[in-house]
């Protein structure tokens, strides 16, 4: 009910007691030189950081936080001088934000995102990220069945600007030059094909990634087509007897880029999944926890589609030989997969949850 | 100054661990447009600063300046606004500009999480749409399709709902609210005018029987700041207004009326904290004799 009767009979009378003075006030008397202390050491905290506080000052701070918490709440129900509990409430809520404050280093969260946060993420994603495979390559598939049967089908999956002239009607000898030859582009302007690939990347694996929140069906999708496409490719060269080249130069930026693609895919899933089924949750609180997943998903892409550009802007334009091409492309998906598969597993860590 | 309304749409309330909520001001829309562009802005002139040192110091052609161009506001765009959000608690230097904040919408701490979460999703939300809208005169039916989806799902989401939160803030859980900033005004009770007042004016129990706590803090307004209340005509009518609501017997004399109104206020407020610690809350005049 009242305010703790014991400050009152403790605390010395002011001047201002002695006389008539409401309860209401006479609370606020006793305590004001508290709420001012906080005042100021929160304004500090505000200007300069954490750091500008010694140690018995951040003690003080935090007692003084509760006590204005308690005078807040007391003075809610007893008080009815508003411009008392408006400075209370904006009081509270300033040393709240400065109490509750982050408190992990950017190095710290960078090495454990790496070492258990994502491999983690990528475990319990097994379900969707097999969907999204499977996908894939069921894209390769009816794209390669496709060509074989009418390769006019070529012309209406690949856009042109990613053909360039490497169409069904270009000669064998043609398209041989553009696996070997460093590329239409010359070594000067490496860096600028590089970095137009990992925009270019970028955007379509954001898009797998985001569109997944509409009932995970245009992340499949995209994926399928990704798959369209490359199988159709890969089937126009095999026509021309350069099956194993174009795999090789396919494999050495391919390996790492299309299991971005299908990680994207598999966090847009997650998203998805959580519109689509929140089980007994609401769907915000579903969208909320599949979020964790799916966030260091996509972070996981993003380094892997870093890494891809790098090799297929740089790389692929400087090394020339079909297995090097190869033992680097799969060398660099086998140390994907050691990476997600091994990093991060506790001893008595039992295998992660079930993917959803 | 005004107190909100608890019933306010635009009032967010968390519980924080010592289980007393504090109530949030969630931000406008307009506010986080303003630091969103101010955020650019900042990131524009940084990306420029560093492509005109790298082309003055002739290391790089032209050509070489405008990839890296390219790569630094892609690179730069997403680690600027966590690390700023997680050095600065919830504030990149542009929302600092429009005095508005990221919280945790669970009354506890910013998780990084939550930072890069909501931040990913910028990504998704705003940028690549942004980048598609200027594209799209290029694309093909399909792709305009895409574009067209994508723009008007994101940016539906925060006018749909109450908290205004974009569906990087639900997935995060996070809400952005306006900075609390508030100054300590004196107790009305405590002033001068009241000491004076408090002998020339004797109120009934009677009298104070009619208002409330909203009429009580709206006399409190106006006792505050007397000049933005109107001309001494104006309050000469709230004077007799109250005078005659209330049936007050006793004269108030001309050039009186502040004096009389601050020894109401106090009398009314002496009475309207006693019921309360009775469990007696009256909300306005209308209320009447309700035991709560």
């Amino acid at each position: 009910m009242s305010s703790d009767t014991g400050q009152e009979i403790l605390g010395a009378p002011s001047s201002a007691e002695q006389r008539d003075v409401l309860r209401s006030a006479r609370f606020r008397l006793e305590r004001e030189a508290h709420w001012q202390r906080l005042d100021l050491l929160v304004a500090r905290v505000e200007n300069a950081g954490a750091s500008a506080l010694n140690y018995h000052e951040t003690r003080d701070m935090v007692a003084a936080y509760r006590q204005a918490m308690t005078s807040l709440s007391v003075a809610r129900d007893i008080s009815l001088d508003r411009a008392l509990v408006d400075y209370l409430e904006s009081l509270c809520s300033r040393a709240y934000l400065v109490i509750y404050a982050p408190q992990e280093g950017v190095g710290g969260l960078v090495a454990r995102l790496l070492a258990h946060g994502i491999p983690q993420a990528v475990r319990r994603s097994v379900l969707p990220l097999l969907a999204a495979f499977a996908a894939l390559i069921l894209g390769i598939a009816v794209g390669y069945h496709l060509f074989s049967v009418d390769q006019n089908w070529y012309y209406t999956f690949v856009p042109g600007e990613m053909a360039d002239m490497r169409t069904p009607g270009a000669s064998a000898s043609y398209l041989r030059t553009t696996l070997y030859d460093g590329d239409p582009l010359a070594g000067d302007t490496l860096a600028a094909f590089a970095t137009y690939l990992f925009s270019h990347n970028t955007q379509i694996a954001i898009l797998i990634f985001a569109l997944g929140i509409f009932w995970a069906l245009p992340s499949f999708v995209l994926t399928f087509y990704n798959g369209l496409l490359l199988g159709a490719f890969y089937a126009m060269f095999a026509d021309k007897g350069l099956g194993y080249d174009v795999i090789a130069w396919l494999s050495i930026h391919g390996v790492t880029e299309l299991s971005a693609i299908v990680i994207a895919c598999a966090g847009g899933a997650r998203l998805g999944f959580a519109v689509l089924m929140p089980g007994a949750l609401t769907r915000r609180e579903a969208l909320r926890q599949q979020g964790k997943d799916a966030v260091k998903l996509v972070i996981l892409a993003g380094l892997m589609l870093i890494t891809a550009a790098f090799i297929e802007g740089v790389l692929r334009q400087r090394i020339f030989n079909p297995e090097i091409r190869l033992a680097l492309g799969w060398g660099m998906g086998l140390f994907w997969l050691l990476w997600l598969t091994l990093s991060g597993r506790k001893p008595r860590e039992t295998q992660g949850e079930p993917a959803l | 100054m005004s107190k909100p309304d608890p019933d306010d749409k635009r009032i967010l309330e968390i519980v924080p661990p010592e289980g007393v909520a504090i109530r949030f001001r969630i931000a406008s829309l307009g506010a986080r447009f303003g630091a969103q562009f101010l955020d650019m802005l900042l990131t524009g002139v940084i990306v420029g600063v560093v492509i005109f040192v790298l082309a003055s110091t002739a290391l790089f052609e032209s050509e070489a300046a405008s990839v890296l161009a390219v790569l630094l506001t892609f690179l730069l765009r997403i680690p600027y606004y966590i690390l700023t959000e997680l050095v600065w608690n919830g504030r990149t230097p542009g929302k600092r500009g429009a005095g508005i904040r990221v919280i945790n919408m669970y009354g506890q701490r910013l998780t990084p999480h939550q930072i890069v979460a909501r931040n990913l999703m910028k990504e998704v939300e705003f940028f690549t749409p942004l980048s598609m809208l200027s594209t799209a005169q290029g694309m093909s039916g399909w792709g305009k399709a895409v574009t067209l989806v994508l723009v008007f799902g994101v940016a539906i989401v925060p006018f749909a709902n109450r908290r205004r939160q974009r569906l990087g803030d639900m997935i995060a859980g996070t809400v952005v609210v306006e900075n609390p900033r508030m100054q300590l005004l004196p107790d009305l009770a405590l002033s001068a005018a009241s000491e004076a007042s408090q002998q020339a004016f004797a109120f009934q129990p009677a009298h104070l029987n009619v208002y409330g706590r909203f009429e009580l803090q709206t006399l409190e307004d106006l006792l505050r700041d007397p000049q933005k209340a109107g001309s001494a005509a104006e309050i000469r009518k709230i004077t007799s207004t109250i005078t005659r609501k209330i049936a007050y017997d006793g004269l108030v004399r001309p050039g009186e009326e502040l004096v009389f109104l601050n020894a109401f206020y106090r009398a009314q407020r002496e009475h309207l904290e006693k019921l309360r610690l009775f469990g007696t809350k009256r909300e306005d005049k209308f209320q009447r004799e309700e035991s709560l």
